[in-house]
């Protein structure tokens, strides 16, 4: 063993024509360490990705697994292997033949192959299916499949390539905690690529998000939530209310030229500043009259979530919404207090 | 129903009458299926002719004709010699097709387009242009005492003219309807571009390369022009002996090897089917 | 930025060179047999052809070597050989016509037909297709004669009342030629029909257009492009056939393919079998590019 990180990234910038997917991005996975590149679509995760696995290779910089230099190695030279989008299983071959497919290619003997195939299929719960085709299974079965064929192999890392955003909510939720036992009880290391945030955040070690092909912030996933380094970080992650405010002379007025009363921490220097407060985090009612910054709205609409209503209101220029579960019901045109602790309240320029 | 659409424009719009459509349809169909038909059935019927003479109508039924051309030295060896020829072409020519085709699909080649038209304009080339063309260029050949003008070889490579591109026009198709992830879920697994060749992308698309490999069967088995040109009595196929043996005189033995040439075809044919089945049988349920 | 963006030298390990050099050669290693049947046994033999037919021929020899273009004057002005010409191109041209016609109606009729038909057509539109050229030629020389099928169906029908014989005339020559290049025709116009949504028809059919109305306006222009393929497909393969007109047709019947077929063979001209096979490969390959150039012009108004 070395002591060598699973995986490093070091400078690495990709470009197709005129786009550059993947900008100057570094990065470093620990043994055993599962890190997520969260991103919109088109932001560079699954080119990253890619690369990492070795279906493009980049301009420039360097990729190293376990400390070796891959960057100009194909793909059945790596030690990796991807759990691709729609599994990718191979029609022809039933189960226990695409499990096998990664061993026999790395010539791993009989017996310990066949050992292998039996414990992946068993990890991913599905002993007994061996002799199905792929078109016999379901989509959860079929991710689990592919799953288990690259686990097989014990690759220094694995590459999930957003592995669950084909399958209905439900599913999801299933295999992702399945995912995420198996990395507890296996140790393995994996790079995740989502545009699901609370994939992200659920299964993670550390989260790394990215945006227009540049990493913009990589820590763990409470960090990322509670203290975003940008603008778009906080608006990506989690929901969050935005209001667009001028400030001149210390004072703090709405894009009407209305005077907000709100405390701000460290007041920002004059000009254009956008606020953000997290939903979660404003309150309404009796419980904003503590609160350290309170403005009083109007009810603009509600909507009915389940075990909250989430109500939008609307003060001058400003618009903001909360979710109040407690008895009093609100209807549209009715005044309230909202309130947030100075605290919960980011600012950007 | 479409036609009903037709029919009900017609009398709306005031020119034809539903039912003069509907009459044209049906004398345009018994039509098309008589003219496809009469070949089929004049060929069938004279097979089991007793007469030695061709004309109609036929007096006595028999198989006398059918023993005549399997006891006859000459016929049988020429459908050996088609066989030998049908069986080589579809090797060379599904070999070098297939791998050419997927080459096309995989990689970037420089100068794909030239490659492309350099590939496919045998294809478009009448047979009496290609079969001259290699009977001037392999005439005189001689390869350590082995004569290659007349032999069977050159026959299975000219009639690769035709079976190549068209293999190689099949397989192109059906390489695009592969899913690449497939392809690149090999490679991710440790597969060698040729171990994924042969272990992930040649059992996907079992049904392309038999049925091109079929397709390039049925030419060469077919095939009669360039054989013309290109071989000698030992080697001279079925279609070259039967083309001979009209100029000279019919007789219902020519019959007789139209029904057999044309049951090798639809042997084939069957084939295709079967494995079709088979295949969507595993991996469509 | 200078510093980010600069190069990292490849440290290349001679396992990642060897990848490297396999992935560049192996297209050209997957092609290697494909362009040495198409270069060895197409190209090489074409060019040959060409010098082939600016060679001197002497009696009792296949070829003289010399450089004369005699051969070609002598295509150009001999008689015979000029008729042959413009006898092939007006057989292939009719020939082609009737087989677009007869297959567009086919294939239009496959079309419109229910599904339940359509696999009982195309099985029978595949038959010329599947069996040899001279299986059909032979069918049709039963067919035609004195003594064939059609006559004795006409004269025991009571149409008739003498035994008469189509053989060897321009019309069994036709029939034989359109019979082998329809089911090129039908497939290729089916396909495309195929890809017309049949409402298409309706509609036209509901804002009160004729039957051939909408034929004209509508399925004309989505099919042009299937009906020149088929066309050019017919045109060059009647052009280039000498079977069928010369087993069907009367004696006078000199397509290009026969007269290639009778210097090679039968006179052993080998050069001015060559200089008529020049003369059809261009041929063949002008209308091949003045169909894809109609093909582009109307492909781009679609674009």
């Amino acid at each position: 063993m070395t002591t060598a990180p699973a995986l490093e990234l070091d400078h690495i910038r990709r470009t197709y024509g005129l786009v550059t997917a993947v900008d100057d991005v570094s990065l470093t996975v620990a043994k055993g360490e599962f890190l997520t590149l969260l991103g919109p679509s088109g932001s560079g995760k699954t080119s990253t990705l890619r690369l990492i696995g070795g279906f493009e290779r980049p301009d420039s910089g360097e990729i190293r697994i376990n400390g070796r230099r891959v960057d100009h190695l194909p793909p059945y030279a790596r030690d990796t292997a991807t759990i691709f989008q729609t599994g990718a299983l191979f029609p022809h071959k039933t189960v226990a033949e695409n499990v096998v497919y990664g061993l026999k290619m790395h010539k791993i003997d009989k017996a310990e192959s066949e050992k292998r195939v039996k414990d992946a299929l068993a990890m991913v719960r599905l002993t007994g299916f061996e002799q199905r085709y792929p078109a016999q299974l379901s989509g959860g079965q079929k991710q689990r499949v592919a799953l288990a064929r690259s686990m097989a192999l014990r690759p220094a890392i694995l590459l999930f390539d957003e592995p669950l955003s084909a399958l209905d909510l439900s599913l999801r939720l299933q295999l992702r905690a399945e995912i995420k036992r198996l990395h507890d009880e296996l140790g393995f290391s994996a790079i995740y690529v989502t545009h699901d945030q609370s994939e992200a955040m659920a299964m993670s070690s550390r989260v790394a998000v990215m945006n227009k092909g540049h990493i913009v912030q990589i820590d763990k996933p409470d960090i990322i939530f509670h203290e975003p380094k940008s603008e778009f970080v906080f608006t990506f992650i989690g929901e969050s209310c935005c209001l667009p405010v001028t400030i001149r002379n210390g004072e703090v007025r709405d894009k009407s030229g209305e005077p907000v009363d709100l405390k701000l921490a460290r007041p920002p220097a004059a000009g254009e500043w956008r606020l953000y407060v997290r939903p979660s985090r404003v309150v309404m009612g009796e419980a904003a009259a503590a609160a350290e910054n309170r403005i009083a709205a109007n009810v603009a609409f509600a909507e009915f979530l389940g075990d909250v209503y989430r109500y939008h209101f609307k003060s001058g220029a400003l618009e903001l919404f909360c979710d109040y579960g407690g008895p009093e019901r609100f209807q549209p045109g009715d005044r309230c207090v909202v309130g947030w602790d100075s605290a919960h309240m980011s600012v950007f320029q | 129903m479409p036609e009903l659409a037709v029919e009900r424009s017609g009398s709306r719009g005031g020119g034809f009458q539903p039912a003069f459509l509907k009459a044209v349809s049906i004398a345009f169909t018994i039509f098309v299926v008589g003219y496809i038909l009469i070949p089929i059935v004049v060929t069938l019927i004279m097979s089991f002719n007793d007469a030695n003479m061709i004309r109609f109508p036929i007096n006595t039924w028999s198989l006398k004709w059918y023993r005549d051309f399997l006891g006859s030295a000459q016929f049988t060896g020429a459908l050996l010699n088609s066989l030998i020829v049908a069986i080589g072409t579809t090797i060379i020519a599904t070999t070098s097709g297939v791998l050419a085709a997927w080459a096309f699909e995989r990689y970037p080649i420089p100068f794909k387009n030239g490659l492309y038209l350099i590939i496919m304009l045998p294809l478009f080339m009448p047979g009496v242009v290609l079969g001259l063309g290699v009977a001037i260029a392999f005439g005189g050949i001689n390869i350590f005492g082995f004569q290659l003008y007349g032999s069977r070889l050159l026959l299975m490579i000219a009639h690769s003219l035709w079976a190549m591109p068209l293999v190689f026009m099949l397989m192109e198709a059906t390489f695009r309807t592969i899913d690449h992830r497939i392809v690149e879920a090999s490679y991710d697994l440790g597969g060698k571009p040729l171990q994924t060749f042969f272990e992930i992308v040649v059992p996907s698309v079992s049904t392309g390369i038999i049925s091109s490999a079929l397709f390039a069967f049925v030419i060469s088995l077919n095939e009669f022009v360039m054989a013309l040109f290109l071989t000698d009595r030992d080697t001279q196929t079925l279609p070259v002996l039967m083309w001979l043996s009209l100029r000279s005189a019919g007789t219902p033995r020519l019959a007789v090897s139209a029904v057999i040439l044309a049951c090798a075809v639809f042997a084939c044919l069957t084939v295709i089917m079967v494995w079709y089945i088979r295949q969507l049988r595993k991996t469509a349920r | 930025m200078t510093a980010v963006t600069e190069t990292h030298a490849p440290v290349l390990t001679t396992e990642a060179r060897r990848a490297r050099r396999v992935e560049r050669l192996l297209p050209w290693a997957l092609m290697s047999p494909a362009l040495v049947i198409s270069i060895i046994f197409f190209g090489i033999p074409m060019l040959l052809m060409l010098r082939m037919s600016f060679n001197e021929h002497a009696p009792q020899r296949l070829y003289v070597p010399g450089f004369t273009a005699r051969h070609y004057v002598q295509l150009l002005t001999e008689e015979r050989f000029v008729n042959a010409v413009w006898t092939t191109m007006k057989l292939s041209l009719v020939a082609s016509l009737a087989t677009l016609i007869i297959g567009y109606a086919f294939a239009m009729l496959v079309w419109l037909k229910p599904a339940r038909w359509r696999l009982a057509f195309i099985g029978l539109a595949l038959c010329p297709l599947l069996i040899s050229e001279i299986s059909i030629i032979f069918g049709w020389w039963m067919f035609f004669p004195k003594n064939g099928l059609l006559s004795y169906a006409l004269t025991s029908a009571g149409i008739l009342s003498d035994k008469i014989s189509l053989m060897y005339t321009e019309f069994a020559a036709f029939v034989g030629l359109v019979y082998v290049t329809l089911p090129f025709c039908f497939f290729i116009l089916l396909s495309i029909l195929d890809g017309i949504d049949k409402r298409l028809i309706e509609a036209s059919g509901d804002l009160g257009a004729k039957p051939l109305t909408t034929f004209r306006e509508v399925l004309l222009p989505l099919t042009w492009t299937g009906i020149l393929v088929a066309f050019a497909q017919s045109f060059i393969w009647a052009m280039g056939t000498y079977a069928t007109p010369s087993a069907l047709g009367p004696d006078t019947l000199w397509t290009m393919g026969y007269l290639i077929q009778e210097q090679m063979l039968g006179k052993s001209n080998w050069p001015l079998a060559s200089a008529f096979s020049m003369i059809l490969v261009v041929a063949v390959a002008v209308v091949m590019m003045f169909t894809r150039s109609l093909n582009a012009r109307r492909t781009s108004f679609h674009a």
